[in-house]
């Protein structure tokens, strides 16, 4: 018998690879016996509302370990290159004698993409695990989307695919690499 | 302190290699240097008014939106005017550039001495080459310095935006010269 879904992923993305499977193991035996005594519907709406009480201390609980950490750094390591090198291209831009718009060369976002990937990729090889490298990958192009938003520079829809497509592909590609090769 | 090492070296292996490669393509003979030329449909006569007037700068030269005279009379070798330029990198903050006119010999030779105090200096010549039946080659040829050292070694970036700006701005000239050209 399994565990409501939402709950079960919920539980599963809140808590993190260290913790996550113990918690899991003992709501689902719990979940069991209630199921067993008081019926379906009655398990289900006692284990959704165990994960949702344990949020917050599961949170905190993770914020406490490395993975926070990890994904901290991912953020980081993608974001504020993204952001200086807008920085820079505006210094570079407003920087031509007779001045020019916010309109960027190709090369300079050609660029960036580059610098994203590069990051990303790196992030990816400190993954430890696949769940983790998923995690890494979506924090990764969280960061790329949050970088690109106050961009100063203008930011062709290409462009924002391209950081947004290899800012999680190139993460995911290194750890299977690193994995598998 | 292990993370710390990786990310020295990784900071070191991202920025070195591009620093290092600006600072030599900045060493380069034709650092600094522009040149555009266009053929226009007008004659030298024509074409002139459009690189010295305030009113005719501002409709072709992109982000220059103020152009102030002291002596509008007196164009000749010596005057000098300023050219307050929109910075929309720089949050579109008014930038003032002196233009002085160095060399004067209306239709066909021009050079103005720009700058802007901490930031550059440069020569701008224009040469008006007439071709006959209506017709006129602008040669633009720049050349500048950046004061900051900073600005020096991104030169290699600064240069060929700057031609890309400088091409954009012929051909907005060639279109308002030749519409006004053809209403004549």
């Amino acid at each position: 018998m399994k565990p409501p879904m939402l709950a079960r992923l919920l539980l599963l993305t809140v808590a993190g690879e260290a913790e996550g499977e113990f918690v899991a193991g003992d709501l689902h035996e719990e979940f069991l016996h209630l199921c067993a005594t008081r019926g379906r519907p009655a398990g289900n709406r006692w284990y959704a509302w165990q994960v949702v009480r344990s949020v917050v201390t599961l949170l905190g609980l993770r914020l406490r370990s490395g993975e926070a950490m990890q994904l901290a750094l991912a953020a980081l390591s993608v974001a504020v290159p993204l952001l200086l090198l807008d920085r820079l291209w505006c210094f570079v831009y407003s920087q031509i004698p007779l001045k020019d718009g916010l309109d960027r060369a190709p090369g300079f976002l050609a660029v960036n993409v580059l610098y994203v990937c590069i990051c990303s990729a790196l992030c990816g090889s400190a993954a430890r695990s696949f769940q983790r490298a998923i995690l890494i990958a979506a924090v990764t192009a969280a960061a790329a989307a949050f970088a690109l938003w106050p961009a100063a520079g203008e930011t062709p829809a290409i462009y924002v695919w391209l950081v947004l497509l290899t800012a999680p592909a190139s993460s995911l590609l290194v750890f299977t690499w690193r994995r598998f090769g | 302190m292990k993370w710390l090492k990786w990310i020295g070296i990784v900071l070191a292996a991202l920025l070195i290699p591009p620093i290092v490669t600006l600072f030599i393509l900045s060493l380069r003979k034709d650092a600094g240097h522009l040149h555009g030329s266009i053929e226009i449909a007008a004659s030298p006569q024509q074409l002139f008014p459009w690189l010295v007037e305030g009113a005719k700068l501002k409709q072709w030269v992109g982000w220059l939106v103020e152009v102030r005279v002291s002596d509008p009379a007196n164009r000749g070798v010596g005057t000098s005017c300023v050219w307050v330029m929109k910075d929309a990198n720089n949050g579109g903050r008014p930038m003032e550039i002196v233009a002085k006119t160095r060399e004067y010999a209306p239709p066909s030779h021009l050079v103005l001495q720009i700058s802007s105090e901490g930031q550059f200096t440069g020569d701008n010549v224009y040469e008006l080459v007439d071709l006959g039946n209506g017709r006129t080659r602008l040669e633009v040829d720049s050349r500048f310095h950046f004061s900051n050292w900073f600005v020096s070694l991104m030169e290699p970036v600064v240069t060929p935006a700057a031609r890309k700006k400088m091409i954009a701005d012929e051909v907005r000239l060639k279109a308002l010269v030749e519409s006004k050209a053809e209403v004549r």
